[in-house]
């Protein structure tokens, strides 16, 4: 039961990292027009 | 402090120093597919896995594509070195008869390993069976450095490329960083170290009879293959619980030099290697001396800390019978090695500490408490004075990033770096990645000092008390794996909060700098002006510093103050905990 628990552990680790991956993918999105001062 | 001391500092940065150029050349190419001596003979084998994984290695990913595949490769890492340690009484190679690994100290390792920390609590030779030292922790070792270098190679090709959507293929990368860099320095030094008289055996422990007549278990195994991945990845993780202390781990002072090179010797060269990606030595050079300077700082505060002894037995000797005018001539001696002395266990502390490797041939619970700040702070600016293959370099090139920034804020241009516009999305990403490991490190650390689980596995009250805490969730972060070991961190709370710790330090940091990796290999090279910022020359060099100690201290100087700062000027007073 206890492995169950660690595996379940690892699985939402792995997937809130998975989903932090794609924050940064919004994040990096440049918003149009931004500044690229001299 | 003496001047065999100085001399084996010396020696070691001498020895460092000459390798980085041609070992940085090699790395670099190596990572560009280029043709190398070791191709012929495993060029073969490299194209034999690409095959039997399914792998083209000419076809190259996104910069999420890559973050994916490693996030993947790591879940698998974790999930299998977890079953192998809960299984390993079923497992051949177990002489010892030792039972499964418990759940919660089972998960704790296996993160630890997969993620190139090495924290480990539990002692090697009582707990894992042959099987698990070797098909478990040394090939994570292994695994882990390969992919902590893959990391810093993709970013740097994101400096490197434009206008390129992608930053190379992890598997070629993995199996590249494995086949042409580790393994073949680790057959060189696992030779030497057996000739050095380290073992390499699958007999099970030795049982002898003492001097006295009473039995006496030696333990012994498969060492020399471990202790060789373990200080060239960066990982640390002892085959014994003494670590680097033991004489089967550590027999003789050439090891103990050989040691030092091999946990330096990558981190070094890949500042080499970036130079040369990013078409200019002389960038990977000011790198190096940054790191440089950073180590020369740490390693003299820590030998002259160390030689000048405890204040309070200095104290306690001038008021004695003797009445001695002078100090006690030892200096700190406790928790070290006589054959290894001051200057080496300082040596070999900062090397460790300010690689992230983590491994330790003396008690980091023994050092004076000033000794035992500078230990953490090696840990708090990120890994960045040399630090593990590949993390080292990435964490320096974050403080590049944040560098460059500040001075284009103060100029009021758009920051540069060899040749890359630093924009929004890669400052938000630097930060990122900045901000989970101090986040980690100060709210896990907050917890364990107030929580009864926390509390319980304390050696010491008092502020050394709680830099024992902090020294551990700093250390997992870091991804350094060392610990002030008067704390028993084998118990469910410390072992799941760790694991969490050396998560985010390894993950919550390295998707970001792949997402800056990204970033930046689409855009162009932009030529250099008047106004961009030379990051080649000395002045940068003081710049970074700066950025690095003033990041540094603003972040991590409160929690200093609570521990070893204020133990070190209690113990002055004969204060002790």
């Amino acid at each position: 039961m206890l492995d169950l628990a660690m595996l379940a552990l690892v699985v939402v680790c792995f997937a809130l990292a998975k989903a932090y991956a794609g924050l940064c993918d919004d994040l990096l999105a440049r918003p149009a027009g931004e500044d690229i001062a001299p | 402090m003496t001047s065999i001391g100085w001399l084996q500092i010396a020696l070691l940065a001498a020895i460092v120093g000459l390798l980085t150029r041609p070992l940085g050349g090699y790395l670099a190419r190596v990572y560009a597919g280029e043709h190398t001596l070791l191709r012929p003979l495993i060029g073969s084998v490299e194209a034999a896995l690409y095959r039997l994984a399914g792998v083209t290695p000419e076809a190259e990913q996104t910069w999420y594509q890559y973050t994916v595949s490693f996030l993947i490769f790591h879940a698998l890492g974790i999930v299998s070195l977890y079953a192998l340690l809960r299984l390993q009484s079923v497992l051949p190679l177990n002489p010892q008869d030792l039972t499964g690994v418990a759940p919660d100290l089972a998960l704790n390792t296996a993160v630890s390993f997969v993620t190139n920390t090495s924290w480990q609590s539990y002692g090697g030779e009582t707990t894992l069976s042959y099987a698990s030292q070797m098909a478990g922790i040394t090939v994570q070792s292994f695994l882990s450095a390969a992919s902590g270098i893959a990391v810093a190679i993709a970013l740097i090709r994101g400096f490197a490329r434009r206008r390129s959507p992608t930053i190379g293929n992890f598997w070629v990368d993995l199996t590249r960083g494995t086949l042409y860099v580790l393994l073949p320095i680790c057959v060189i030094a696992a030779l030497l170290l057996v000739a050095q008289g380290v073992p390499q055996t699958l007999a099970p422990s030795a049982e002898v009879t003492t001097p006295e007549g009473g039995p006496q278990t030696i333990a012994r195994g498969p060492v020399a293959t471990q202790e060789a991945i373990k200080l060239l990845s960066g990982d640390g993780g002892g085959f014994f619980n003494t670590n680097s202390a033991h004489p089967f781990e550590n027999p003789t002072p050439l090891t103990n030099l050989a040691e030092l090179v091999l946990i330096f010797a990558l981190g070094a060269a890949l500042t080499n290697c970036f130079g040369r990606m990013v078409g200019s030595e002389r960038q990977g050079w000011i790198l190096l001396t940054v790191m440089a300077i950073l180590f020369a700082l740490g390693v003299g505060g820590l030998y002259s800390s160390e030689t000048g002894g405890n204040p309070a037995l200095a104290s306690a000797w001038r008021a004695g019978p003797t009445k001695s005018a002078q100090p006690p001539p030892a200096g700190n001696m406790e928790g070290k090695e006589v054959r290894f002395g001051i200057a080496g266990s300082a040596l070999f502390a900062e090397v460790s500490t300010a690689s992230s490797d983590g491994a330790v041939n003396s008690m980091h619970d023994s050092f004076l408490p000033l000794s035992g700040g500078i230990l953490l702070a090696n840990m708090m600016v990120d890994e960045v004075i040399v630090g593990a293959p590949g993390s080292g370099l990435f964490g320096m090139l974050l403080f590049c990033i944040v560098a460059v920034f500040l001075a284009g804020l103060m100029v009021g241009r758009t920051p540069e770096y060899v040749g890359k516009k630093i924009g929004s999305p890669e400052i938000k990403m630097t930060i990122l990645a900045l901000i989970c490991v101090p986040a980690a490190t100060l709210g896990l650390s907050a917890v364990a000092s107030v929580v009864e689980p926390g509390l319980a596995g304390l050696g010491n009250a008092g502020p050394h008390g709680y830099s024992e805490i902090l020294y551990a969730y700093t250390s997992a972060t870091a991804t350094n794996g060392s610990a002030l070991a008067g704390l028993s961190a084998n118990s469910p709370f410390y072992n799941l909060t760790l694991a969490l710790a050396m998560f985010v330090g390894r993950f919550l940091v390295i998707v970001p700098v792949l997402a800056i990796a990204g970033s930046l290999a689409v855009q162009p090279v932009v030529p250099r002006s008047q106004g961009t910022l030379p990051t080649e020359r000395v002045l940068y060099v003081c710049f970074l510093l700066g950025v690095i100690v003033i990041v540094g201290a603003l972040t991590y100087l409160p929690a200093l103050a609570l521990g070893p700062i204020i133990e070190s000027l209690q113990i002055a007073g004969g204060v002790f905990y």
